[in-house]
């Protein structure tokens, strides 16, 4: 009678008891393999170059720069809320906010990126990482993803920001977005192929360097030194030699490939007297391509040859 | 008519306390440390870390103070003239020589006649023949031993050693615990951090026991251990009978509880153990029970430890 | 102060930096003589705002000099290996100062010659001029140093400030909010630059030479003795 009762309230009878085993228990459940163990550095980098889950000094720095991009944005889309379309000509426009703010974006992965590669190296933790079903490369491909990632979303939301602002300064938004609508995916490829370029620039320097500070001055120091006597040569020497120069400097590289996907001379390259187009648009691109992929496939095979 | 005055203390913590933000890592801790061994134990993360690095000037106090020798440690550069501190970090040069380490700090250290000193800190660590390797190249136990080396090169009156122990094995753990004996014999004043018990047991003559950053005791551990008294004593008893010892036994005013275990073996909860050793061999012999063995079970550091953690 | 200042000799010694910056260092020798010689030579405004300015005093000195006097205590404290200074019965002041002079040590010769070789090809040998920048570069480097040898004991993202104090504050806010000027090394430096050599530069000048010199000194000193307070009081990891 009483197991009836129980039966049919489902709560434990008072006469029957469970001790139950509170020690060590091994695990039983599923054993997911490499794509959830990418996965998980995947979601590391990502927490790790956002300052995620550490202290509120961890989050100072890459919050400040995206504040940083963000806050310009907004500057300018109210400046277009305040004074409407006449005055978008003399704005930033999407084609030149990457341009004009290179600089930020560079020194920005300086500092956050060697944070993803060089911990782990210095303290030897990367071994931790290897005995799992995870290799080397798999490693430095979530890695890379994760800061590819962050960085695409920290460049593009100051252009979404830019967006709302034209459109809403704009007496139609809904007109103003039909007429440029193409600047969305413009602005959002344009996003990316900045953002894998100095992806893959910031962490090959940290995969050579076990100190963050290193790989952080390295890189500015190599985005700094370039720019202003290439500039000031690309200037001079005009044509395909200038033009030539000026694909010297590290941070033109992407600039170009902005300038054809937007397919006009941005505003700060225009400034400069640069010769823009002297040579056919295939060699910007290629140039690019060579500077993403040659950098890399050397990252690729550092950290293939890695083992536990 | 006075007696001759109390040595002074070499180390004074007086109220201390150290937080960070809100975590309190270290409560109002008060003692004195006196020449010989002074265990210091506690779990990991108890605060005995940084109630060292306080007392040896490298972190500041939130209030209380410390004194060493009589004056203040922080801010008190001259004072490490008589100070020699082996931290937890195991880090050293890894591009200097043993001997350049060595020789190194005990320049920084004023030490005069150096390559005597070097020579003799050197040899009392027993690493003469490794000196002129670099240290990058050593194992862990010879990096430890070096560091020691490099502390004792100017010849303190006062040695802080922060688990100096930490991945030694068995054959360095002897040899590092001679080598402190040695150093206490000779009127030095040594604290030694550890979580390891029987480290703490064998070596030091007092123990500070830390918990949850604060002075949950001191002293010997026999003496800290009938302290506890509402607590009782454990005494395992093997012999022929163990059920017919055992209503003996529960007959005693002094006994609280007799248990048989599953292998025959009483184990006797008494609070007077002077009570049972006398009353126990009585009882065995009136009733022709052989008795094979006696033991205290908690008479340890670890049950101490162990009572102590669970208050 | 002796050992010490062998010490941090030896820890910020190493084959790959001093090869980084001799390239460096090089790099607006180079540049200069290019600009010189390739037919349309540039006036002495262009090669100042870009060489001197923009490439030696805007990025060559103050990184290579982040990368070293930053890395003097900032490494230590990351290696925990400062302790081994600071529990030494010696006054602050003699860790701070060799691991200062040692950093400079490092640093001064590269960017001094670099600096002489550049405007001596810049300015085609008047010998005035050259002193003037070196003797800026020089003080550069020791202002830098002081600066970020501070800095490498006040935190341990010592380098991501520098940066930002480099690129951001230095390179975009000064230029637009001319007071910010006030607050920058660099623009101490080449102003000290303008006032050695007024003949040449002196549409630029503002300051005179003792001024510059004092405001230099004055500077220096201040964060040397940050550094030392800073050590004291801070808690050695």
């Amino acid at each position: 009678m009483t197991t009836a009762v129980t039966e049919r309230t489902g709560a434990p009878a008072a006469h029957r008891g469970t001790v139950f085993d509170i020690g060590y228990q091994r695990y039983d459940g599923t054993r997911e393999g490499r794509g959830r163990a990418w996965l998980a550095v995947f979601k590391n980098g990502v927490r790790t170059s956002l300052g995620l889950g550490r202290g509120a000094w961890a989050k100072t720095i890459p919050w400040f720069f995206i504040g940083v991009l963000a806050a310009i944005a907004l500057v300018i889309a109210m400046l277009a809320g305040r004074f409407g379309p006449e005055a978008y000509d003399e704005l930033v426009s999407h084609a030149d906010y990457y341009p004009f703010f290179t600089t930020i974006i560079f020194v920005f992965a300086a500092v956050v990126a060697p944070e993803l590669l060089c911990r782990d190296r210095r303290e030897n933790v990367i071994h931790l990482y290897l005995v799992r079903p995870l290799t080397g490369s798999d490693y430095v491909t979530a890695r890379w993803t994760a800061f590819f990632a962050v960085l695409s979303a920290a460049v593009w939301l100051p252009q979404f920001i830019l967006l709302f602002g034209f459109s809403m300064g704009h007496p139609e938004p809904v007109t103003y977005l039909r007429e440029n609508w193409l600047d969305i995916p413009r602005f959002l490829l344009s996003g990316l192929v900045f953002a894998a370029y100095i992806t893959m620039l910031a962490l090959l320097t940290a995969s050579f360097t076990t100190r963050r500070a290193y790989a952080s001055v390295f890189l500015v120091g190599l985005f700094a030194i370039t720019t202003p006597f290439t500039f000031a040569l690309a200037a001079e020497l005009e044509g395909a030699a200038g033009q030539w120069v000026s694909m010297f400097n590290l941070t033109q590289i992407p600039v170009n490939v902005n300038d054809l996907i937007f397919g006009e001379v941005n505003a700060m390259t225009a400034e400069m007297e640069i010769p823009t187009d002297a040579l056919p648009s295939w060699v910007t691109v290629a140039w690019y391509l060579g500077w993403v992929l040659v950098p890399g496939g050397v990252l690729w095979l550092r950290y293939r040859r890695l083992s536990p | 008519m006075s007696g001759a005055a109390a040595p002074a203390p070499v180390i004074r913590v007086d109220g201390v306390s150290r937080w960070f933000g809100d975590v309190v890592a270290v409560s109002d801790v008060t003692f004195d440390v006196m020449p010989g061994i002074t265990g210091m134990l506690g779990p990991n993360g108890a605060g005995k870390t940084t109630l060292l690095r306080m007392i040896t000037g490298l972190a500041d106090v939130s209030t209380g103070t410390i004194t060493v020798f009589g004056e203040p440690v922080r801010d008190n550069p001259p004072l490490y003239r008589r100070i020699g501190v082996m931290s937890e970090h195991e880090t050293v040069y890894g591009f200097m020589t043993g001997r350049e380490f060595v020789r190194t700090m005990g320049k920084l250290r004023r030490v005069e006649k150096l390559d005597d000193a070097v020579d003799r800190a050197i040899e009392f660590v027993d690493l003469a023949d490794a000196q002129h390797r670099p240290m990058g190249t050593y194992s862990r136990g010879m990096r430890q031993r070096m560091r020691l080396a490099a502390t004792l090169v100017h010849d303190p009156e006062l040695l802080i050693l922060d688990e100096p122990l930490n991945g030694a094995d068995p054959r360095q753990r002897v040899h590092f615990q001679r080598l402190l004996e040695h150093l206490a014999a000779e009127g030095r004043t040594i604290v030694i951090s550890s979580h390891i018990l029987e480290e703490v047991e064998q070596l030091a003559d007092t123990v500070l026991l830390i918990i949850n950053g604060k002075l949950a005791a001191s002293g010997g551990f026999r003496a800290i251990r009938a302290a506890l008294n509402e607590r009782p004593y454990h005494v395992r008893v093997i012999c022929d009978a163990p059920r017919k010892l055992a209503s003996a036994v529960v007959t005693l005013e002094s006994v609280e509880a007799v248990n048989v275990d599953p292998d025959g073996a009483v184990v006797v909860l008494s609070r007077n153990v002077r009570d049972l050793q006398v009353e126990l061999p009585r009882l065995a012999q009136a009733g022709s029970i052989r008795l094979r063995r006696v033991e205290p079970l908690d008479d340890s550091l670890e049950s101490v430890f162990g009572y102590l953690v669970e208050r | 102060m002796g050992p010490v200042y062998v010490l941090t000799l030896r820890q910020l010694f190493s084959r790959w930096r001093l090869l980084i910056m001799t390239a460096l260092a090089a790099f607006p020798v180079l540049i200069a003589f290019v600009m010189l010689h390739d037919g349309t030579a540039p006036s002495v405004g262009e090669f100042e705002s870009v060489v001197l300015e923009g490439m030696l005093a805007g990025a060559i000195i103050p990184l290579v000099v982040l990368a070293i006097a930053g890395a003097a205590f900032a490494n230590e404290v990351e290696d925990r290996t400062l302790a081994n200074l600071t529990l030494s019965p010696i006054p602050r002041w003699q860790i701070v100062v060799p691991k200062l002079l040692a950093s400079i040590t490092i640093a001064a010769p590269f960017i001094a010659l670099s600096a002489f070789l550049t405007s001596h090809v810049g300015f085609v040998g008047d010998a005035r001029a050259v002193a003037a920048v070196t003797a800026a570069a020089l003080a550069a480097v020791a202002l830098y140093s002081s600066a970020f040898l501070w800095l490498g004991l006040l935190t341990t993202h010592a380098v991501a400030v520098g940066l930002g104090y480099i690129v951001l504050w230095e390179g975009i806010f000064s230029r637009f909010v001319g007071g910010v000027r006030l607050f920058s090394i660099r623009h101490h430096s080449i102003a000290l630059m303008h006032a050695l050599d007024e003949r040449r530069f002196a549409a630029a000048s503002h300051v005179g030479s003792t001024a510059a010199i004092v405001a230099a000194v004055v500077v220096f000193s201040a964060f040397v003795l940050l550094a030392i307070r800073r050590l004291r009081r801070m808690d050695v990891p």
